[in-house]
């Protein structure tokens, strides 16, 4: 796209240059990343805006940017735009190349194969999605293969199981969600993610989709144009069945709990309460909040294809990790599988696994059952 | 009913029915009797009386012929303007003046660069005379521009002035088409077809004069309306000012200093305000509200609540007794914005106009619990009364001004800010109290959190303001308000570090530009950027500012301990009562609507109605005090000439077509057409003096009994004719 | 064949639609020419004969534009009309004339931006309807 398409497109010329998109950039803490300067040499100057790789990668599609600017436009969309042409163009680091061909080929960017996405279920009865169940469980590729977020989507199993819920899910069948291709600018990628997805959920007559993973939630909702199934976030269902007493809670946890919302979950869905208020409802836990929590929460830096491109610099999930601890809390519940994933991380590379444990929210449920 | 239906609607029945089924016929003619009876259900739906038919009225036989259209034959006369290029342009002027000249009726016909200018006028009167032209149509710009000017031209030839057709060359046909030409030409013509067909029809109407109350409504009591009220009683008019809180002074007396003098806010207005109080002209309404208002421009009737005080006013000195004894003091003050407390008997602020107290009934423990009633026994001049009730009281007055002013952004609708949620994050009306002598601090500007004096300040612009998401436009005083208030930050505090950020620095005008300079050189820094986010660490009450400094490209984070967001100025949230009550248009930005920008910046749509302040949109004290003392002057010039001259398009009722069946005085909502009681068929008769022409009841009555002129059903049909007829 | 291009009459009162029209104008937003104008001082003195007699001398749709409800210059007007209107659709379609061809808008005066979309989307829709379908009947 040219730069003249791009300002048309996003359009630019709106911009005042208050600079509120860049203010409040989570990466420009580590990188020189100025989306605001990135618009304004394709609209002003119509030159597409070249910059170093690691400027444009560190982008992590949070949306905080567009949250916060006056003028409704998307400037991280726009820089997705650009990537779209790098990538087009070859120009992509190879672990990004990586995780793109094995969405390709194996349906999911972890380069796993795809008979092994049933793995985590080995112990568990978990059945395939028939027409007459409830709900599909999407488990999503990282619940599915990493090995940490595997115990979410197996307490979110046992939670759906107490409770008595009908559910299935689509076992080696199931694919990847797009979102992250998406946001790694692969857009013909991600059509044909969608495509086939759409197709699939046809095939099964889908009404009611549950998934564990906030980007999986947020792409279905928001960017799968045909959409005629209902999606869900596995906090918002969990919550709905406290709310009908269909868990008995066991045990306490004695826990101060601190909540993390997800930029997927959080700023770009608005859901704020459902997590908050299943955490609140376990027995013998305090809820603490973060200063920034709600729609000025941080971002991990999972999104936008970050978990498979390392940019150098400070990493925001420690800082939010130590904020945590600071506010005297024993958990940090985060209700994404980047967010755990890059928050354990940050628990080990700073040193505190003492202090602090990351869960997600499922976990702390499903430990009280 | 199918005889009167088959008269009323003859001109097309015999076309359409006779191509319809038996069937269709009948559910035609049922339909066509709903239509009528439409207006019966609008009427009953807004509980007015259900109507009574008199069957006997209603089958009569129908004569139209022998009406009189004017004593002679048209002669007409058509200049179409060239508005400089704005029509010439796109249409083909000398093509559409052929066209016209092949009319009938047309005896001249002409083009002419600017028809309102001096030369264009004095074209069309020439014209007149030489052409004894008796109907003259110019085709140009909007009526709603020039209507008056060429009636004006018309009267000064001795022609009567409503025998003039303007049609719109301008905003509706060569603006909106301008890339095509051809089009935009069929177009004119067909549009100059119509102006000539209705022309034809043109009769001269001759307009009503009312007399004027020699009284003036000023609602609202901030500096606008003190300023207007003045104004029109120095005239020497009686004027009736409306304000709905306990005193006069509105958000001016909350300021502090004013930009760019430095005056005192204060310094400044009070003595404006005592001149109010001692106006022998003027009758202050405080704590008042302006509950209806009906009438029209020299004949306004409005109803004025006064709230009960539950002291009484004459009776009361001001001497504070009450206050003093009042066992509750700890009322959060909305003068000072909840910075300050006040007790239950109060008065807003000491210079207080009139300097009456008030007891605020829902924190009073004799109101809440029955119990106290220490301020009535404690009161020197016995004037506490607790059976005070709500007062009605009604006026008349000749014309009205607007001066309700604006209400602050709220804040916490942008939660990146941390308003209301931490301490020392406060708005740029809040400093004004917090560094006032009058405020709550004593003019000590302390971070609330710790009362500690401040030693880094941030200001924040454009809070609400500029945003799609809350308030588009730019709130025009808020740049200045805070350079102002970075200024006296810096005053109190010489050693502190001050910023201000912003998007632009808007210094428009007189001298502001230089009190920037001036401010800059003192040491406070401007960083362009909007604050993105403000947050605070745990356990501390410091702030943390994230901006990018957009000149450096550079995203930062900076600690404050305290930070002042420059809330934008937004339309009362209560404008809406007003505007439903006098019928007012709003602009997009939902201030209320001047009748022109640029030439009528003081007049509304509603003839007597001015408008002047922030009501009509942001602006700073000068420019309230200049448009307050020009809706003033507006105002009362009606009130000078001493009667108004209404407008002759209104209804009228042939008698001999009336079958008194009285669905036009069930539609009409002034009560302007009703049964005449001195006729012996109690046939419908028109009120002039209340008849606004809007036509509601031409268009229901079933026996085509009312004419309403300008606008006659035999005009619009001509015109239909015309504009559907290609033009050659 | 040349394109069909309709012909619309828009009824206008003088205080919204009209004025929200000459905004239109003044900020010089483009539609297209098809529609032309007649001043009415309110929607409440549109007569149903003025839209029968705008089809039968050949209209192909026939535009209604008055103050939002509630903003009414003349406090009802515009609620009669719409009440009218409905009604005249109603005759209308038992003549066999689509009674989408009428359109009721509510355009206050700031809203030059929505006159011009309505008269487009308007011209839209009766192109897609096609000429009035009275067009040629045999006057009588």
């Amino acid at each position: 796209m040219s730069a003249h398409d791009l300002t048309q497109k996003h359009k630019l010329l709106e911009c005042i240059q208050c600079g509120m998109c860049t203010g409040v950039c989570p990466v420009s803490k580590k990188t020189n990343l100025n989306v605001r300067n990135y618009m304004r040499e394709a609209a002003v100057y119509g030159e597409l805006p070249r910059h170093p790789e690691n400027e444009l990668w560190s982008c992590t599609t949070c949306a905080t940017c567009e949250a916060r600017c006056p003028k409704e436009i998307k400037p991280y969309e726009f820089l997705i735009d650009i990537r779209g042409s790098d990538v087009e163009a070859g120009k992509i680091a190879t672990t990004l190349r990586d995780a793109l061909e094995s969405v390709f080929k194996n349906g999911n960017p972890w380069g796993r194969i795809r008979s092994k996405r049933t793995e985590w279920t080995q112990d568990l009865a978990v059945k395939h999605y028939a027409k007459d169940m409830d709900f599909l469980y999407f488990v999503g590729c990282t619940p599915a293969y990493d090995p940490r977020a595997q115990e979410v989507a197996k307490s979110f199993v046992t939670c759906l199981e107490k409770a008595g819920i009908s559910f299935g899910i689509l076992g080696t069948e199931e694919n990847c969600c797009g979102n992250e291709v998406y946001g790694m600018g692969e857009k013909g990628l991600f059509e044909h993610l969608a495509e086939a997805n759409q197709k699939l959920f046809r095939k099964y007559d889908l009404k009611q989709l549950v998934t564990s993973c906030p980007h999986s939630y947020h792409t279905f909702k928001n960017r799968y144009e045909t959409r005629n199934f209902e999606v869900n976030h596995h906090t918002q269902l969990l919550a709905n069945l406290i709310d009908e007493e269909r868990l008995a809670f066991q045990k306490k946890l004695g826990k101060k709990i601190i909540y993390h919302d997800p930029c997927f979950l959080g700023k770009q869905n608005n859901i704020y309460d459902e997590p908050r208020k299943i955490i609140e409802s376990l027995p013998d836990v305090e809820l603490l909040e973060f200063d920034r929590s709600r729609e000025r929460s941080l971002c991990c830096e999972g999104g936008g294809g970050r978990m498979w491109i390392d940019i150098p610099g400070p990493r925001l999930a420690e800082a939010r990790v130590q904020e945590a601890i600071d506010y005297g809390a024993q958990i940090l519940a985060v209700a994404c599988p980047f967010c755990l994933s890059t928050f354990e991380d940050a628990v080990k590379t700073a040193g505190v696994e003492d202090q602090i444990q990351i869960k997600d929210v499922a976990e702390l449920l499903s430990q009280t059952l | 009913m199918q005889i009167v239906w088959t008269s009323t609607l003859h001109s097309y029945m015999p076309i359409f029915v006779s191509f319809l089924h038996p069937l269709q016929q009948s559910q035609f003619l049922f339909y066509c009797c709903l239509i009528s009876l439409s207006s019966l259900h609008a009427g009953k739906a807004l509980n007015r009386p259900i109507l009574r038919f008199q069957s006997s009225s209603w089958v009569r036989t129908v004569s139209r012929t022998g009406k009189s259209r004017g004593p002679e034959e048209p002669r007409i006369g058509v200049f179409i303007c060239h508005c400089g290029s704005n029509i010439a342009d796109i249409v083909d002027v000398k093509e559409v003046v052929d066209f016209a000249s092949k009319f009938p009726n047309v005896v001249f016909a002409v083009d002419e660069r600017y028809v309102c200018s001096e030369p264009g006028q004095a074209l069309i009167r020439e014209n007149i005379r030489k052409h004894k032209l008796n109907r003259v149509i110019v085709a140009s710009c909007s009526p709603r521009m020039h209507e008056t000017t060429f009636r004006k031209a018309l009267e000064a030839e001795g022609l009567n002035p409503f025998l003039l057709e303007i049609t719109n060359l301008r905003e509706q046909c060569s603006w909106v088409h301008m890339h095509e030409p051809r089009k935009a030409t069929q177009k004119a013509k067909v549009l100059v077809a119509s102006a000539i067909a209705k022309a034809t029809l043109l009769e001269p109407l001759t307009p009503m004069k009312f007399s004027v109350t020699p009284a003036a409504l000023v609602i609202g009591g901030g500096i606008a309306g003190i300023q207007a009220s003045l104004d029109l009683a120095n005239i020497g008019f009686k004027v009736h000012l409306v304000e709905k809180t306990p005193s006069i002074g509105g958000h001016m007396a909350q300021l502090d200093k004013t930009f760019p003098t430095l005056d005192c806010s204060a310094c400044i207005l009070t003595p404006k305000m005592v001149d109010v109080s001692r106006h022998p002209n003027i009758t202050l309404w405080s704590y008042s509200e302006v509950e209806s208002i009906s009438g029209f421009i020299g004949n306004f009737k409005a109803t004025i609540v006064e709230k009960a005080r539950y002291i009484n006013k004459s009776l009361c000195t001001g001497c504070g007794t009450c206050a003093s004894k009042c066992p509750v003091k700890t009322i959060p003050n909305e003068f000072d914005l909840g910075l300050g407390t006040r007790s239950v008997a109060y008065i807003p602020f000491p210079q207080a106009v009139p300097l009456i107290y008030t007891i605020d009934k829902e924190n009073c423990l004799y109101f809440t619990k029955g119990v106290c009633r220490v301020c009535e026994k404690t009161c020197p001049f016995k004037a506490v009364d607790f059976n005070q009730q709500d007062k009605k009281v009604e006026i008349e007055v000749g014309t009205i001004v607007i001066a309700t002013g604006y209400d602050l952004f709220d804040a916490n609708r942008k939660p990146e800010y941390g308003y209301k949620q931490y301490k020392n994050v406060l708005t740029n009306l809040e400093f004004e109290r917090l560094i006032s002598a009058a405020g709550p601090t004593g003019g000590q500007l302390v971070r609330p959190s710790d009362g500690r004096a401040p030693k880094k300040i941030a200001f924040v612009q454009c809070i609400g303001s500029r945003d799609i998401l809350t308030n588009p436009y730019c709130s025009r005083v808020c740049c200045m308000a805070s350079v102002k208030q970075a200024h006296q930050a810096k005053e109190k505090y010489p050693d502190a570090k001050v910023f201000v950020f912003y998007i632009d620095l808007r210094t428009f005008g007189k001298g502001y530009e230089e009190f920037l300079w001036r401010v800059q050189e003192e040491g406070v820094n401007l960083v362009r950027g909007k604050v993105a986010e403000i947050y605070r660490k745990p356990k501390d009450e410091n702030l943390t500012v994230l901006f990018e400094d957009t000149l450096l490209g550079q995203t930062r984070e900076m600690d404050f301990d305290m930070v002042i967001l420059a809330a934008g100025l937004e339309p009362r949230v209560d404008a809406q009562q007003i505007q439903k009550a006098l019928k007012l248009s709003m602009s997009p930005d939902s201030f209320f609507l001047e009748a022109h920008p640029k030439l009528r910046p003081v007049e509304t749509h509603i003839a007597g109605v001015y408008l002047c302040g922030c009501a009509q949109g942001p602006k700073d004290i000068p420019d309230v005090v200049a448009q307050a003392s020009a809706a003033a002057s507006q105002a009362s010039i009606p009130l000078i000439q001493g009667e108004v001259v209404s407008e002759p398009t209104i209804a009228y009722v042939d008698k001999e077509l009336c079958c008194s069946c009285k669905i036009c005085e069930s539609v009409c909502v002034y009560d302007a057409i009703e049964a005449d009681e001195t006729d012996e068929e109690k046939r419908a008769k028109v009120n002039e003096a209340l008849c606004v022409g809007c036509g509601s009841c031409a268009a229901a009555c079933p026996a085509r009994a009312i004419t309403m002129y300008g606008f006659t059903k035999e005009q619009i049909s001509k015109q239909l004719a015309a504009l559907l007829t290609e033009p050659t | 064949m040349t394109e069909f291009e309709p012909v619309i009459i828009g009824l206008t009162c003088n205080w919204c639609a009209y004025a929200g029209a000459d905004l239109a104008g003044t900020s010089k937003i483009q539609y297209p020419p098809n529609i032309r104008i007649i001043r009415v001082m309110c929607t409440g003195r549109i007569e149903p004969e003025f839209i029968f007699d705008a089809f039968r001398m050949g209209a192909d749709g026939v535009l209604i534009g008055g103050c939002h409800l509630g903003d009414c210059h003349y406090q009802e007007g515009n609620y009669k009309t719409a009440l009218r209107v409905s009604i005249t659709r109603e005759v209308l379609k038992s003549l066999g004339i689509e009674p989408e061809r009428v359109r009721l808008e509510w355009i206050s005066a700031s809203e030059g931006k929505k006159f011009s979309e309505t008269v487009k989307s308007f011209i839209e829709e009766i192109r897609r309807l096609g000429p009035n379908p009275l067009k040629g009947a045999p006057e009588a």
